[in-house]
């Protein structure tokens, strides 16, 4: 550490010599994500799901739910030209279907993300910035919540609601209870992350100055942890959607929904007689969590200030 | 050392009951077992119904109902449950499930433990050569697939094309299908696509978590020390470098072996397993509350015992805890 700071306004003399005014962190960041041919694949994977889920009704060759095989007896029928994937247990085109679960699949991810984030964010910056009793009270629920089983609390939760609801809240419950039970771990991260800045010198030196603990806070601690914030979304994104498609394959989920998930379950009936009904929902899980999951490496390896050459 | 642990327990008590009191009101909150069991019922009288809501219990204010829960709790006692196996004692049930569940779940954390630490190594000492490409490649896209996707092309593959393996549950029906007549190795035989796919989905994040800690341990003074007074490549990375990396290992295997317990429903739903994952999910539908409650509090408590166990080989490997 010592010796990297000795070395920083070295670096910074070069930069004013070589590059024209106005480079900033992001530009950096860019210009080093550009090069990482692992996090251009990720990027490259979502984008194409992002594309599948804004022109899904131009892609799909069938509107959603439609089952053009049930009255031509092709149900189950395997992938031909007519029907790219095969056709489901009731003559659904399996394709189809695939494209109209990337809308959901994305809601999924960056809803439950955007949840869990929001709270992992409030809880870390107030434990880590206020410290004291607040930081005591707030970990010891942060424990909680990481040591409650997961899957097990979640199922119970979605029943709640089923019962609540006979309808049940659809996707978006899902999606609520996901994001609820998700932040512990990263609320703990930011937490740490808050902490290592908080005892840097500009924070002491904008005490100095005299500036309000909220401006220190979201002028000066935010904008240092946010790097990090952008990276664990981007992963609890992929996990959002895993644990989505978990939910809906043991018959927890919105039945209602066209997820990947739910096509899953309903394959898992008959693996024997029509192995696509299930492969390629299951084909593109994997595939959009590992665009994210690519793309959270990359950035982590683009943002990190500590990385810098 | 002891009062290290006495201290540590003390302070995993609260985090049991925590979770004990959100489970409990949530599963209340689920819905009315007494309705579900007598919906199909078209004969039931509401007089009939109120019977059995006071037979269970169920008619009592919310704390009563907990604290009558807790004071079983404390006699080793987790109630009966309402209708799966026709109410047996919960404490019987979990008995007969748990082994099945803890003996997938070791299995493969002991055998992905003993795979993933050679090649994790393996792969840091040669990074970026096309062996470390390709098992880093090859393990992040493992920690993508969804468990129950690997099981499922698992059995298209091993069981119905090739008829290598069964394709679910824990036994064969009938004993004349034992092989060589053997129920041991009857269960061995059900168990291997299940510990199979398990273990290549453990393996996969513990393979990535070597490599990079091995890195970190290689980059350090001591190690470049080491290398300088002339010890062997062999003894440098075997002696000295390798015991400092299986210190977050310790712990990521910890925390880990809850997860693992915890999304147990997902394996064993998969597999056909009769196992407390599995049992959990017929109880939450069919709201049976002693079995839900029986099955959070023991892998509950199995989750802070693995966290108990973190800390404390923590503190005994890593000296530098112990003076904290």
């Amino acid at each position: 550490m010592k010796r990297k700071k000795s070395a920083r306004p070295k670096l910074q003399v070069q930069n004013e010599k070589t590059r024209s005014k106005g480079v900033s962190q992001w530009n950096i960041a860019w210009r080093r994500f550009k090069k990482n041919r692992a996090a251009l694949v990720g990027a490259l994977i979502v984008g194409f799901v992002i594309f599948l889920a804004v022109f899904d009704a131009l892609v799909a060759p069938f509107p959603p739910n439609a089952t053009p095989g049930f009255y031509t007896g092709e149900t189950r029928s395997p992938p031909s030209l007519k029907y790219l994937f095969g056709t489901d247990y009731i003559g659904k085109d399996v394709f189809s279907q695939v494209v109209y679960g990337a809308r959901s699949a994305l809601f999924v991810g960056f809803a439950s993300a955007a949840i869990a984030m929001s709270l992992a964010v409030l809880v870390g910056l107030i434990s880590g910035y206020y410290g004291g009793i607040i930081d005591n009270i707030l970990m010891r629920i942060t424990e909680i919540f990481l040591v409650i089983p997961f899957l097990l609390i979640l199922l119970v939760f979605l029943k709640v609601i089923t019962s609540i609801s006979p309808s049940g809240g659809g996707l978006s419950m899902v999606v609520l209870m996901i994001g609820l039970f998700s932040w512990a771990a990263d609320a703990r991260i930011i937490r740490g992350e808050v902490l290592r800045v908080k005892s840097s010198q500009f924070i002491e030196a904008s005490k100095a100055l005299g500036a309000s603990k909220t401006r220190i806070v979201f002028r000066h601690v935010f904008p240092n942890v946010l790097h990090i914030i952008i990276v664990l979304t981007t992963l609890m994104i992929a996990t959002a959607i895993l644990v989505e498609a978990a939910i809906s394959f043991l018959g927890f989920g919105d039945a209602a929904a066209i997820t990947w998930g739910q096509q899953l379950q309903k394959a898992n009936e008959a693996v024997k007689e029509a192995w696509w009904e299930g492969v390629f929902p299951g084909l593109f899980i994997t595939l959009l969590v590992l665009g994210f999951s690519l793309l959270g490496n990359g950035l982590r390896d683009a943002l990190d200030p500590r990385l810098r050459e | 050392m002891p009062r290290y642990i006495i201290r540590r327990i003390m302070y995993l008590i609260p985090l049991f009951f925590g979770v004990l009191i959100i489970v409990f009101v949530a599963s209340r909150l689920a819905g009315d077992p007494v309705r579900l069991m007598t919906v199909q019922n078209p004969r039931i009288t509401p007089e009939a119904r109120d019977n059995l809501t006071a037979y269970y219990g169920l008619d009592q204010p919310l704390y009563v109902q907990f604290f009558l829960f807790l004071s079983q709790l404390f006699q080793g006692n987790l109630g009966n449950a309402y209708a799966i196996r026709g109410g047996t004692a919960v404490t019987t049930l979990i008995g007969d499930y748990a082994w099945l569940t803890f003996e997938l779940q070791l299995a493969a954390l002991f055998l992905s433990l003993l795979i993933a630490i050679p090649i994790g190594i393996i792969s840091a000492k040669k990074q970026y050569s096309k062996l470390d490409v390709t098992v880093t490649t090859t393990s992040l896209v493992g920690t993508c697939i969804p468990i129950f996707y690997m099981g499922i092309i698992a059995i298209i593959i091993f069981s119905y094309i090739l008829g290598w393996f069964p394709y679910g549950g824990a036994h064969s029906i009938l004993p004349e299908r034992y092989p060589f007549g053997s129920y041991v190795l009857d269960e061995l035989w059900h168990m291997a696509l299940p510990t199979a796919v398990l273990t290549f989905a453990t393996l996969a994040p513990i393979v990535l978590l070597v490599r990079s800690s091995m890195l970190e341990v290689l980059r350090q003074d001591y190690i470049l020390a080491a290398r300088a007074s002339g010890l062997s490549e062999r003894s440098v990375i075997y002696k000295h470098a390798l015991r400092n990396t299986l210190i977050p290992i310790v712990t990521y295997v910890g925390l880990y072996f809850g997860a693992m317990l915890a999304g147990a429903p997902v394996t064993e739903t998969v597999f056909n397993w009769p196992g407390v994952g599995r049992l959990f999910v017929e109880a939450t539908t069919k709201l049976d509350f002693p079995v839900i409650m029986g099955i959070t509090v023991f892998i509950t408590i199995m989750t802070l015992i693995a966290n108990l166990v973190t800390d404390i080989t923590y503190g005994y490997i890593d000296p530098r805890i112990r003076v904290e």
